[in-house]
């Protein structure tokens, strides 16, 4: 079964639009939703959690189609946390799990405390006297504590220092250990990415230019660096975006198979393949 | 909806501590007018636990959790009549507690007819507020809060005072608040799908 999947999805803001947006995120897996600010990460979010009406296409979840009545139940399923956390400034830590127990039929309060603890969270502080990277760890702590099938995070990670997102990150990889747990989750963090997702989904202005297994995505992309005759000499179609490196010397994003065999090319990473798309869409 | 009535009693709660001072200190004093604006002043508060929403954009996260559209309609329908009966049950308290003093009776009737008034006024004001958000709809609570008060100064006028009330106008205030509760509680669904 499919965890997500969207059909052909179309949503129009007037300038701007999600156009033909069709993204599967197979169960068990992490795909990491790719753009820049504003391409569409958190419509496509809305557009999964029925928060959000689609001009056309379909949404399915955990197998159930958003718009249906059944997908109020799915929502159990899913944990969302979303580029900012918009719990009341006057909750505090305790009274979001006391509201949330209320909220969700299988909410876990040992596991929500244990991560109060973990994130070393205050229990009895305002909301609003809570720093950003706080703000988010409770909003991660409640997304895990109720035994949530599918994650959806929109930006989970930034904000947090580089000592707490790597433990986040190890939280998230914990989580998708059981084989029908998976996560959507997007960031400007690329190397969070790299490191923890299966799949990667690149939006672009609205349009998804891709959507590959990262393992073949970094097999099938190279980094060429070389003179700028050296990349004329390749075939057209085998660049995909090139950029000055100074000195007279370019880099340059190219497909593997389509360059002489001999061909030494540097190990492209997710961030080289995302800017160099860019620049290449531009 | 338990859940989200719960969230914004948390939320007012700090409200709540200068609302019973003021509602201690008017209640004092026995008056038709103070339990008539003393219930009337309490439906105002499903609109403070809104703003903190709006503040937040609550909405947008509560939009993400298994909350139907009618359990975040309805539950600050049922904030308001929490609200209203309580602030009733603490006005005659205070009232009786006065009375011993004084030697003057709470009146029952008065409080029922204001918590009736409460109730319509919710009715009237909860949908605008639901589509236009509290700012907006603020404006829309002002201009019935002040036609409500209007409209007790020349009922009080005209019957002296709200006990000896003419019966079909008792009889009238409940069920314009039930009607008036039946017609909201639909209108504040369609409009806040609409929203």
């Amino acid at each position: 079964m499919n965890a997500i999947e969207l059909n052909h999805i179309c949503k129009s803001f007037g300038e701007f639009a999600i156009r033909d947006l069709s993204l599967t995120v197979p169960s068990g897996t992490i795909c990491g939703l790719v753009g820049e600010n504003g391409a569409g990460k958190s419509t496509t979010i809305r557009l999964l959690m029925n928060a959000l009406r689609p001009d056309g296409g379909t949404a399915r979840v955990l197998g159930v189609d958003v718009s249906s009545p059944e997908f109020r139940a799915v929502k159990e399923d899913v944990g969302v946390v979303l580029d900012e956390a918009y719990y009341p400034e006057t909750l505090t830590a305790v009274q979001v799990g006391k509201v949330m127990a209320g909220t969700y039929k299988r909410w876990d309060q040992g596991t929500y405390d244990g991560y109060l603890r973990r994130f070393d969270l205050p229990g009895k502080k305002p909301f609003k006297d809570f720093s950003r990277g706080m703000k988010m760890k409770l909003s991660i702590a409640v997304a895990l504590s109720h035994q949530p099938k599918l994650l959806i995070l929109d930006e989970a990670t930034s904000g947090l220092d580089p000592i707490v997102r790597d433990e986040v990150l190890e939280i998230f990889n914990e989580f998708t250990r059981e084989e029908e747990h998976s996560i959507l989750i997007s960031s400007h963090i690329l190397s969070d990415l790299e490191k923890l997702c299966d799949y990667i989904a690149f939006l672009h202005r609205g349009r998804l230019l891709f959507c590959d297994e990262k393992d073949q995505l970094l097999e099938t992309y190279g980094v060429f660096a070389g003179t700028a005759e050296q990349l004329e000499s390749l075939r057209e179609e085998a660049i995909l975006g090139r950029e000055s490196s100074g000195y007279g010397g370019v880099r340059a994003l190219v497909r593997r198979e389509e360059v002489p065999a001999g061909l030494e090319l540097e190990r492209a990473t997710v961030e080289d393949i995302i800017l160099f798309m860019v620049k290449g869409a531009k | 909806m338990k859940a989200l009535v719960q969230k914004d009693f948390y939320v007012i709660w700090k409200q709540m501590r200068m609302f019973v001072l003021v509602l201690a200190l008017l209640s004092m004093v026995n008056s038709a007018f103070n339990t008539v604006f003393l219930v009337v002043w309490c439906s105002m508060l499903p609109y403070t636990a809104m703003a903190y929403d709006e503040r937040s954009h609550w909405n947008q996260l509560a939009a993400m959790m298994p909350y139907s559209k009618r359990d975040i309609v309805l539950s600050k329908y049922v904030l308001g009549w929490i609200c209203m009966a309580a602030s009733g049950v603490f006005c005659l308290a205070v009232q009786a507690a006065a009375g011993i003093v004084s030697g003057s009776a709470p009146s029952v009737p008065t409080l029922l007819a204001s918590l009736c008034l409460g109730i319509i006024t919710l009715d009237i004001t909860l949908p605008a507020v639901l589509r236009f958000g509290v700012e907006r709809g603020r404006m829309i609570f002002m201009v019935v809060l002040f036609g409500v008060a209007i409209s007790i100064g020349i009922l009080v006028d005209m019957v002296d005072e709200l006990p000896s009330l003419p019966v079909p106008l008792v009889v009238l205030l409940p069920l314009g608040a039930a009607a008036g509760t039946a017609l909201s509680i639909p209108l504040s669904m369609k409009l806040y799908k609409e929203n």
